[in-house]
C-alpha cells in the first residue's frame, strides 16, 4: 500500500491527491507534507511507536497518518468530537507520547494533557524533502489501533496489522472494480471509523482524488453536494445518509457514479431500488465487516434486473472477500448447516491479533477451529444455499448509529454512575428518516434531564447521546423480573 | 407585501426556538449548524420543512443542499418572498 502511494506521488505530482474544504491538493503537496512529518518523528520521536493524530479534515492530518506509516509507526486516530476525557482514556490505554494536530496546540489543557503527551501543530512545519523513502513493512507491524464502544464503559483498542490492511486492499481489489487515476472518490468517515481507511487508502494507491467531507456540521447536505458538484464516481456510505436524502431522490440524477457501496448498518432493500434510479449507471454493493477483520470483508452486488437477496428486507451480506474465512455457530461453538441460524464468526488474513491489551476479552471473542482461528462477531446470520448470508440480528445489545458501533451497555454504564440509578434501560428506536436512534428510560429519576445529558457529552461521543430520555415510575418487567426492553421499544416508537 | 431582512430573521429564528425546542436560541446570519448543538442532520430536515410550511415557500433540493449558513437560507427566502 504505501509503495502504491508512493509511487503516485512519484509518478504523478500534479494530479490531485485530495478536495477538501473546497480546495484541491496535489500529490506533491501531499508528499511534501508527509515528509515534513516523518521528519519530525524521525529526529524527535524515533523510540516512540504509538501516535496520535487528531482527526480533523485536512491535508497534515492526511499527511500525518502517512507520516506515521512511512516512519513505520502505529497510527491512533483521536476524534476531535469525542469528549477530551474519553480521549485521554485512549492515550492511556494505547501509551500515546505524542500526537500531530492540524490546529494550534498552544493553549492545550485538560485531560487530553493529563498523560504528558507532546502535542505537535502540523501547520507550518519546515520542508523536509519531496517523497516520502520507500519503506519495508514487516506484516505484522500494528499500522493502527481502533477504539471502538466497550461494553464496560472502556474503550476497547483493536489493533490492526499492516498484513491485515494489505490484506484487505488485495481483496478489494480482487473484486474487480474497473477504477483507475481519473475516479473520484468520496471519503466521508471520521479518521476514527475504520471505513474511512478504504475511502482514502484505495484512491492513493492509484493516483486518484479523495473528496473529503467536514466531520462537523451537516454531513449528508456536504456529502450530496459533493456526489453532484464534483461528479464523484466511487462512493462507500452508510445506509443513514441516504435515508435523509431519501425525500428528495426525485430530483437526484448522478449518471457519473459508478460504484455506490453501502457499509456498518442493515441496508434495506427498497432503499437500494429507489436509490439505484438516481444512480442509473453505478453497481451497488452492501459490504460488511466488523473492525476486528479490517474495514469489509464480505461483499454482495445488488441488481437491477431482479430482485435482491433479502431477510426482513435487509439486504443480504453476501459472500467472503479473497482470504476470508466464514464459520456459522451455535451456542457451543459447534458449525450449523446451511439455512440454519449461527453466530458470524470470521477467519483470515484481515483479523485483528486481539484486542489491545485485553487478554480477558480477546479469549472471549476468539476460537480455534480446525486450525484457524475465528472472531466470533456477535452477529445472527444464516447461509442460503448459494453460500449468500443473510442477516438475522445481535446476540447481545450493540447496535449501529449512523454506523457506528454502539453497546446500549456502555450508555447505561455511564448513565448509572452519573444517576446512581440501577433500573434504566437504554433501548432503540427509529427517527422520521427511519435512521436507529437511542432512547433513554430511567425509573424514578429525580434529577434534571439536562444534566444528565451534559454528564453523558463528557464521557461518550456525540452518536451515543440517547435521542430522547423519559423518566417512569416502573420499569416494565418480563416475567423473569428483568426490565422489559421489547416494552420500552414499543413505547419508544409510540409513546403514549 | 415585502418583508425586510430584520423581519425574516426575527421568523426564522422563531422557527429554530420552536423545532429546537429551545426558547432562547439566537440566531445570525453567520450561525452554522456546528454553533447550535440541537442542530443535528435530523433537526436540519425538520428546520428545512418548517421554513417551507412557516413562510408558504419551497426550497429546491440545490439551494437546499447549498445551505451553509442561516445567511444563505434567508437570503434565498428573501428572493421567493421579495418579488
Amino acid at each position: 500500500m504505501l509503495d502504491g502511494v508512493r509511487r503516485s506521488c512519484v509518478e504523478s505530482p500534479d494530479r490531485n491527491a485530495f478536495f477538501i474544504r473546497d480546495r484541491f491538493y496535489s500529490y506533491r503537496a501531499f508528499a511534501e507534507a508527509i515528509c515534513a512529518i516523518e521528519d519530525v518523528l524521525r529526529n524527535n520521536f524515533a523510540e516512540e511507536r504509538n501516535i496520535g493524530i487528531l482527526a480533523y479534515d485536512d491535508l497534515e492530518t492526511y499527511a500525518a497518518v502517512f507520516a506515521t506509516w512511512f516512519a513505520g509507526k502505529t497510527m491512533v486516530p483521536l476524534g476531535p468530537s469525542s469528549p477530551p476525557d474519553r480521549n485521554a482514556r485512549i492515550i492511556e490505554e494505547a501509551g500515546v507520547k505524542v500526537a500531530f494536530s492540524s490546529r494550534s496546540t498552544e493553549g492545550l489543557a485538560g485531560p487530553l494533557t493529563r498523560y504528558g503527551t507532546d502535542f505537535v501543530c502540523t501547520a507550518n512545519l519546515a520542508l523536509a524533502g519531496a517523497v516520502p523513502e520507500t519503506r519495508r513493512i514487516s506484516e505484522d507491524e500494528i499500522a493502527y489501533v481502533l477504539f471502538t464502544s466497550g461494553s464496560t464503559g472502556i474503550p476497547k483498542g483493536v489493533p490492526i496489522s499492516h498484513g491485515a490492511l494489505q490484506g484487505f486492499l488485495d481483496a478489494f481489489f480482487a473484486l474487480g472494480y474497473q477504477i483507475d487515476a481519473n475516479d473520484r472518490f468520496l471519503q466521508m468517515f471520521d479518521l476514527t471509523f475504520d471505513l474511512s481507511l478504504m475511502s482514502y487508502c484505495v484512491p492513493l494507491m492509484i493516483g486518484a482524488c479523495a473528496y473529503t467531507v467536514p466531520s462537523d456540521g451537516i454531513k449528508y447536505t456536504h456529502i450530496y453536494r459533493l456526489l453532484e458538484e464534483q461528479d464523484i464516481t466511487c462512493a462507500l456510505m452508510v445506509p443513514s445518509i441516504l435515508a435523509h436524502i431519501r425525500p428528495f431522490f426525485s430530483e437526484i440524477s448522478l449518471p457519473q457514479m459508478r460504484y455506490s457501496l453501502f457499509c456498518g448498518e442493515a441496508l434495506y432493500d427498497d432503499l437500494v431500488s429507489e436509490w439505484s434510479r438516481c444512480i442509473p449507471n453505478a453497481l451497488v454493493q452492501n459490504v460488511y465487516g466488523p473492525t476486528e477483520a479490517t474495514i469489509f470483508c464480505l461483499t454482495y452486488d445488488c441488481h437491477r434486473e431482479c430482485a435482491n437477496k433479502t431477510n426482513n428486507s435487509i439486504v443480504s451480506i453476501g459472500r467472503p472477500m479473497q482470504g476470508t474465512g466464514v464459520l456459522l455457530i451455535d451456542e457451543l461453538l459447534r458449525p450449523v448447516g446451511t439455512g440454519e441460524k449461527g453466530e458470524l464468526c470470521l477467519s483470515g488474513r484481515q483479523l485483528t491479533p486481539g484486542y489491545w491489551r485485553n487478554p480477558e476479552k480477546t479469549r472471549d471473542a476468539f476460537f480455534l477451529h480446525d486450525g484457524h482461528t475465528y472472531y466470533r462477531t456477535g452477529d445472527i446470520c444464516f447461509s442460503d444455499p448459494d453460500g449468500d448470508l443473510m442477516y438475522c440480528g445481535r446476540l447481545d445489545h450493540q447496535v449501529k448509529i449512523q454506523g457506528y458501533r454502539v453497546e446500549l451497555s456502555e450508555i447505561e454504564h455511564h448513565v448509572r454512575e452519573i444517576t446512581g440509578l440501577n433500573q434504566i434501560a437504554a433501548v432503540t428506536c427509529p427517527d422520521a428518516a427511519g435512521n436507529t436512534t437511542i432512547h433513554l428510560f430511567l425509573e424514578n429519576y429525580r434529577g434534571e434531564i439536562p444534566d444528565l445529558i451534559a454528564g453523558l457529552k463528557t464521557r461518550v461521543p456525540p452518536y451515543m447521546i440517547p435521542a430522547k430520555i423519559a423518566t417512569l415510575e416502573a420499569m416494565p418487567l418480563n416475567v423473569n423480573g428483568k426490565i422489559d426492553r421489547p416494552a420500552l421499544s414499543r413505547r419508544a416508537q409510540n409513546p403514549s | 407585501m415585502t418583508m425586510t431582512p430584520e423581519q425574516i430573521l426575527a421568523e426564522v429564528t422563531q422557527v429554530f426556538r420552536q423545532v429546537f425546542g429551545n426558547p432562547s436560541i439566537t440566531v445570525n446570519e453567520t450561525t452554522e449548524a456546528k454553533d447550535i448543538p440541537e442542530w443535528d442532520s435530523l433537526n436540519h430536515t425538520t428546520l428545512i420543512a418548517e421554513v417551507e410550511q412557516h413562510f408558504r415557500i419551497k426550497f429546491s433540493l440545490r439551494e437546499i443542499m447549498r445551505f451553509q449558513n442561516v445567511g444563505d437560507m434567508c437570503t434565498i427566502l428573501r428572493t421567493k418572498l421579495g418579488s
